[in-house]
């Protein structure tokens, strides 16, 4: 496999926690050994997983350890919990915003941080509905990824997480990796030998995160790449870089053509560089910081030689990573500057079409759609209308509210993959949510979601038309009949 | 008694409460004066009972003994009314006419509209007395917000204040609710008030059976209308009942509510808005007890959706009660007229079929003989117990009419 | 029986993923919502039933060690601060809408079912449930029925003590009892049900509500008036409680609390106003249109400079969320605050908020107010920063001095948070010795051994006199800390 741009031979964070705690270097495809299942095993309704029975102490070190200005912002009022994904699951302190922010306190304080504690961190969705809900104005995202960032250079892991962990990170953030994968993986979708190794079951015999892994993937089609350069149908209102994302690029390329098509009929040139990898926000959410760094930097000198007005996003973690390069990249002198100067340029889709103001007629698209609004573009960029007024602009179809739309669908990234039951309830809670609408096609702007709550449907035994919304978008620029968008999946 | 300060003197010849009679009778003037009696009676072991306007000695059954009656007729100020903040302070022995009229000039009044002519303020908090608009305001324990008692011993004791918000301590006032003197003397009370209406209008409506009560009235309650009182009259079981719905505001308001209301009875059968003069004379016969002619009176309970299959129980069903009938539709409280005969057949019957669904059935005016035999409460609950300890720790010598409540506390 | 053989028996009644025993865990339920006190507790519990929550209970009784009940952990009292060598038993887990009888205008919930929800439950069909703390998203119905809490609609509807109507109550030594009617009205016996209303968890656990429903009502009006200051406006609410008009509610906001409101909320509250005014008048249409006009015309004759009208359903709940925000918004403008909870006669409303100026200003403190004007229920901020020398104990003097100026004018040392652990000191002061035993007769009724929610609410803990066997000294009493009562 090759070796994506701006990747080390081997992570500083994980060298470092290989010479702090005595243990091995990191592992290749996880093995069936697993520890005893220790305390943390049963010290909360949510997912018990065997630790290694390590206490880290101090709890953080020097390097971003949760702010101490950030935490006294907190008031302990608690209108953070009802929102909260994991304290609606089990009910208890430890796995709320508020307990969460409590253990980084009394962290700072000198308490270990302990199986036990690691655990509520890792718990966390990251989908920060908290920041939503917070009167005080708590940034709990930077509080969360500060700690995380500690937790993976600090914190000894147990063999196994470890090494899943790593194969994860060596697989999603790699385009070229994950389409080297699409043709296996197209071939066992349409041959009978996966239909059967499902109906037998066979797939409950692996280890959950990998059973969770394979629920979770669409059906592949043909791929089709953006060209690197779209001209602008008409006269061009300005030029934007397209992020073409690593699952989105491999798994949905279609949105990614569709994503162009609209831009260009709205008035953008659309450059999508080929050499572009990923933007790091798998990374940067699951607190693996040097790696998160490497990837914003390329990110950041790819586009910068593009020569764009702006970046336009078209998934909602990596919007929400790119408008962080500000803050991830403040220690470095060399990056800072352009990093901060970066993110004030990046726009989601819907963000920049509302932003322009539409061009192109939209032509009578008659749908009822349910609009779920991805955490990472509602809670996290605090992009709520934007999509709405997109949506509603188009004659003829009708927006519907999901309920309890402030609660995450369970995919936050790579959790569906390392805490496959709570993803899973959370997903089933979201499903039974979207079926109360009544609505014929699910609408939402990012490849997680989508994945996440297709799967939470077959599981109900339920198929829902889905599609993203640039995908709305197109069909309704291009005048497409509705069945193209109702009939697939 | 010496230590009395000559407060308590020979009962007149014939005084009893509730056939038990009763030798001795107190007067205090003050709270200082009430405390001083208590005290008195109980370093004598006397049993005491507490006389307001003597309108519910009747209530509850009749009390194993009677040493001492403390009167509270001379306790009969309004101490405060603080009409800017809507709260009133006032004796124990004042009555609660005379307590309206003095709020009055300023516009307010106690919402609570006992039907029993010359009750006092304390005795309608023991006897947790209410009428017709309890379905708006709520009873006692809803306007309620201060308490001054007099224990057994003779300590004086507050709770509440004169806020009405307030959640200092606990709320001995609601405890001292319907507790029918047995925990102690209401020496005063402080309540929140209500302005009084500046306009009433009423809507009535013929019932010929029980079913049309609960067809007119289950709408109406799920509506926006918002009645002071919704009260069921039904002397005569040969006749059709009548349904009596009172709205009352300001006048454009409860015009436009009783057209309203008008209109959604209309399709169980001819609902009337009454004219002015009989507006006034509708509310003033309104929530009249239906036995004072009678020996026996019930009040029976149950939740308000279960109204009209209780009344056609009592009346037609198995139970076949004959006695005349008044209700507070809206709110499942429901006052029978009886006898004695048919009181004691049917009791056990009734008081089963009405714990089924949760309500229960008090017997609140009757011969004494007849109470003792069928107990004047009914089953309390598994609450009993906890009762009993809250009356051991409130009166550990079992001096305050003692037997008169649930079960014989 | 030791602290082990607790656990193990705990993890018996729920299973061992109710149970927490780990010190970091158990360090995230050391305080409520009130920061200031904290203490860690022996073990954590989280039934799931209510059997298992009387288990539970029985289980301490039969181990002799206290219980303090918690809901959602909001309380801003201290109610739910744990006893260090007790168990803290957590309803959170037990939320679920039992029964929904729409007929008879009921609900009956578990303790852990959020106060929102039981009004997004009923809502569909017209109708919700009244008292709405601010904190009403996250409080807990049980947490609600300790505090008796009210919140800004209570002016018309009452608190939570006129909305419930039958309790399930675990009593300290595990007996289950039913206090109240449920669905119907007047059940025979004492009002044990308005005893334990309020009496924040000394008396037992609530394991199910049956709460009173309202119909929504037809029409609702609100606006926002802006003052020159809060005399202004406590003239306009003088006069329209004087005009025999009973809005649902009124509240106030002054300067500083608008400031934070408008940075947490972006309300646009009319610059430089010194107070607002926030009306809603609920009820038929008729009366309420009449009424709400009348509201506008007296807002105006008593000087209102602004007045806003919510046009729709968004723009009355931005008006709310500013309002309902105040308190944890205060954390934009101050590194630290004391939300203080008092309640004086209305008509006191002026002359008070003087003197807190006054107290202030002795003391280089600022105090942010928001207040239910309509029951003169105070909310002073008393705004410090913790970092600087001396501060905290100042704005802890600044705070008390504030209850004693509401207890002077005839008031409460507290309208809804509640006395819990941060107040017991002050209870003495608003009742007499005699008031306190009194009310302890009722604790000794429900709790002779003292071991439900001890050291909350009354300052000295009285024992409950002999117990059946040998005499055993109290560790509070022998620490001469309690007295035989």
């Amino acid at each position: 496999m090759t070796e994506q741009t701006g990747q080390g031979p081997e992570p500083a964070h994980e060298r470092a926690s290989a010479t702090q705690v005595g243990a091995r270097g990191p592992e290749g495809l996880p093995d069936e050994v697993g520890a005893e299942p220790g305390q943390a095993d049963r010290a909360t309704a949510g997912a018990g997983r065997p630790e290694a029975g390590v206490a880290v102490l101090p709890a953080f070190d020097d390097h971003h350890p949760p702010a101490q200005e950030l935490i006294d912002d907190c008031v302990h009022c608690g209108f953070c919990l009802p929102t909260c994904p994991t304290y609606v699951l089990w009910g208890e302190e430890m796995d709320s915003p508020r307990g969460r922010i409590y253990l980084m306190e009394i962290g700072r304080q000198g308490e270990p941080l302990n199986d036990e504690m690691v655990r509520h961190f890792d718990l966390c969705l990251g989908c920060m509905a908290c920041v939503t809900a917070c009167p005080s104005g708590v940034q709990y995202g930077k509080l969360i990824e500060a700690t995380r960032q500690q937790v993976e250079r600090r914190y000894p892991r147990s063999r196994r997480d470890r090494a899943f962990r790593a194969f994860v990170f060596r697989l999603f953030p790699y385009p070229r990796r994950l389409r080297v994968l699409r043709g296996p993986l197209r071939l066992y979708q349409r041959s009978r030998l996966g239909a059967l190794a499902r109906k037998a079951g066979l797939l409950d015999r692996l280890p959950r995160r990998m059973t969770a892994m394979e629920r979770l993937l669409p059906t592949l089609g043909r791929l089709e790449p953006v060209p690197e350069v779209t001209p602008a149908a008409g006269p061009r209102r300005r030029r934007v870089g397209m992020l073409t994302g690593c699952v989105q690029r491999v798994f949905f390329p279609e949105v990614n053509t569709a994503t162009a098509r609209v831009l260009a009929a709205d008035g953008c040139e659309v450059v999508a560089p080929a050499t572009q990898g990923c933007c790091g926000a798998l990374s940067l959410h699951a607190g693996r910081e040097a790696e998160a760094q490497a990837f914003a930097r390329a990110a950041i000198e790819t586009f910068e030689a593009a020569g764009v007005d702006q970046v336009v996003v078209n998934a909602a973690g990596c919007g929400s990573a790119m408008k962080e390069y500000g803050h991830l990249l403040r220690d470095d002198p060399a990056f800072a500057e352009r990093a901060a100067a970066f993110s004030d340029r990046v726009r989601d889709l819907s963000e920049l079409l509302v932003e322009l103001g539409p061009v192109a007629e939209r032509h009578s698209l008659p749908v009822k759609v349910a609009w779920h609004d991805a955490c990472h573009l509602g809670h996290a960029q605090g992009i709520r209308a934007q999509p709405r007024q997109a949506l509603g602009a188009i004659p003829g179809l009708e927006v519907r509210e999901i309920a309890e739309a402030e609660i995450c669908c369970g995919s936050a990234g790579i959790y569906n993959l390392v805490e496959p039951e709570p993803a899973a309830e959370l997903g089933d809670r979201k499903a039974a949510n979207i079926l109360a609408t009544g609505a014929d096609l699910l609408v939402t702007s990012n490849p997680g979601c989508l994945m996440q709550l297709r799967n939470a449907l077959e599981r109900r035994g339920e198929r829902l038309a889905m599609a993203h919304v640039a995908e709305v978008l197109d069909a309704a620029v291009r005048g497409a009949d509705p069945r193209t968008l109702l009939d697939r999946r | 008694m010496g230590e009395d300060g000559g407060l308590v003197q020979p009962a007149p010849p014939g005084s009893a409460v509730d056939g038990v009679p009763v030798a001795r009778v107190a007067r205090p003037g003050s709270v200082s004066e009430a405390s001083q009696v208590l005290a008195a009676a109980a370093a004598d072991g006397l049993a005491v009972a507490f006389v307001g306007g003597a309108s519910k000695l009747g209530l509850g059954n009749p009390p194993e003994r009677a040493d001492l009656v403390v009167s509270t007729e001379r306790l009969d100020q309004v101490l405060e009314h603080a009409a800017g903040d809507l709260v009133v302070r006032v004796q124990g022995g004042a009555r609660l006419a005379d307590l309206q009229a003095a709020l009055a000039p300023a516009g307010q009044w106690l919402a609570l509209d006992p039907p029993e002519p010359g009750a006092t303020v304390g005795g309608v908090v023991a006897a947790n007395a209410s009428g017709p608009r309890r379905l708006r305001y709520g009873t006692v324990r809803d306007l309620i917000i201060g308490i001054t008692v007099v224990l057994a011993d003779g300590t004086v004791a507050r709770a509440g204040g004169k806020v009405v918000k307030n959640v200092a301590g606990y709320d001995l006032a609601k405890l001292f609710c319907g507790s029918l003197g047995t925990l102690g003397l209401v020496a005063e009370a402080t309540f929140r008030l209500h302005p009084l209406p500046a306009a009433a209008a009423v809507v009535t409506l013929e019932v010929e059976t029980p079913e049309r009560v609960g067809a007119a009235v289950a709408p109406l309650l799920r509506s926006t209308l918002e009645p002071s009182a919704v009260e069921l009259a039904w002397p005569d079981r040969q006749l059709p009942g009548r349904l009596t719905v009172v709205f009352e505001g300001i006048q454009p308001g409860v015009e436009a509510q009783a057209a309203a209301c008008a209109e959604q009875l209309g399709r169980v059968g001819t609902a009337v808005v009454a004219g002015p003069g009989e507006t006034d004379a509708a509310l003033d016969s309104l929530g009249v007890l239906p036995f004072e002619k009678a020996d026996v009176g019930v009040k029976v309970t149950c939740p308000p959706a279960e109204l009209p299959a209780v009344l056609a129980d009592l009346r037609s069903g198995p139970l076949a009660w004959a006695g005349p009938v008044s209700a507070h539709a809206g709110t499942g409280v429901l006052w029978m007229a009886s006898d004695a005969s048919a009181l004691a057949e049917r009791i056990a019957e009734a008081r089963e079929r009405l714990a089924a669904c949760g309500g229960s059935l008090a017997v609140v005016k009757a011969p004494p003989e007849l109470k003792r035999a069928v107990d004047a409460w009914g089953p309390a609950g598994d609450a009993l117990g906890l009762m009993r300890r809250v009356k051991e720790r409130f009166d550990p010598d079992r001096r305050l009419s003692p037997g008169r409540f649930v079960g014989g506390i | 029986m030791d602290r082990q053989a607790l656990i193990r028996r705990l993890e018996e009644i729920v299973g061992p993923q109710g149970v927490i025993s780990e010190r970091n865990q158990l360090r995230t339920y050391e305080c409520d919502g009130l920061a200031n006190f904290r203490v860690i507790p022996s073990v954590v519990v989280l039934p799931e039933t209510a059997g298992q929550a009387r288990d539970t209970v029985r289980a301490c009784a039969e181990a002799g060690v206290p219980f303090v009940a918690r809901g959602s952990g909001t309380g801003l009292s201290g109610g739910a601060l744990p006893v260090s060598d007790g168990v803290l038993i957590v309803l959170a887990r037990m939320r679920r809408v039992l029964e929904v009888d729409l007929d008879n205008q009921r609900a009956v919930v578990e303790p852990g079912v959020l106060n929102l929800q039981v009004t997004k439950e009923v809502a569909g069909d017209g109708f919700y449930y009244a008292p709405d703390p601010s904190s009403q998203q996250i409080c807990s119905i049980g947490g609600n029925v300790a505090e008796n809490s009210g919140g800004a609609h209570c002016l018309k509807y009452g608190f939570t003590t006129n909305h419930v109507t039958g309790l399930e109550v675990v009593l300290p030594d595990g007996e289950l009892v039913h206090l109240g009617g449920g669905k119907a009205p007047d059940p025979p016996g004492y009002d044990l049900l308005g005893a334990f209303v309020g009496s924040e968890g000394t008396l037992g656990i609530t394991t199910k509500i049956t709460l009173r429903l309202l119909r929504k009502p037809e029409a609702v009006r609100t606006l926002m008036a802006a003052f020159d200051g809060t005399d202004q406006a406590g003239d306009a609410v003088s006069s329209i409680i004087g005009a025999g008009i009973v809005p649902a509610a009124i509240e106030m906001m002054d300067a500083l609390a608008m400031e934070a409101a408008e940075a947490a909320v972006h309300v646009h509250y009319p610059e430089g106003a010194g107070a607002v005014l926030i009306v809603e008048l609920d009820g038929p249409e008729a009366e309420c249109e009449h009424q709400f006009d009348e509201v506008e015309r007296l807002c105006r004759e008593a000087g209102s400079t602004t007045i806003q009208i919510a046009e729709s359903d968004d723009q009355r709940a931005l008006f709310w969320k500013g309002r309902k925000s105040a308190f944890a918004a205060v954390g934009r403008i101050s590194p630290d605050y004391y939300v203080q909870d008092g309640v004086i006669p209305r008509t006191a409303l002026p002359e008070v908020l003087r003197r807190i100026t006054e107290l202030a200003d002795e003391r280089g403190l600022r105090v942010a107010n928001v207040f239910h004007a309509g029951d003169g229920n105070l909310h002073p901020l008393v705004l410090y920063d913790g970092e600087v020398e001396g501060q905290e104990e100042r704005a802890e003097e600044l705070a008390a001095e504030i209850l004693f100026t509401c207890l002077e004018h005839g008031g409460s040392i507290t309208g809804e948070h509640g006395v819990g652990f941060d107040k017991k000191q002050y209870l003495p002061r608003q009742f007499s010795a005699a008031d306190l035993d009194a009310m302890q007769l009722v604790r000794c009724a429900f709790d002779p051994e003292g071991r439900s929610n001890p050291g909350k609410v009354f300052p000295t803990p009285r024992l409950c006199g002999e117990r059946p066997g040998p005499r055993r000294v109290h560790p509070a009493e022998q620490a001469g800390l309690a007295e035989v009562f």
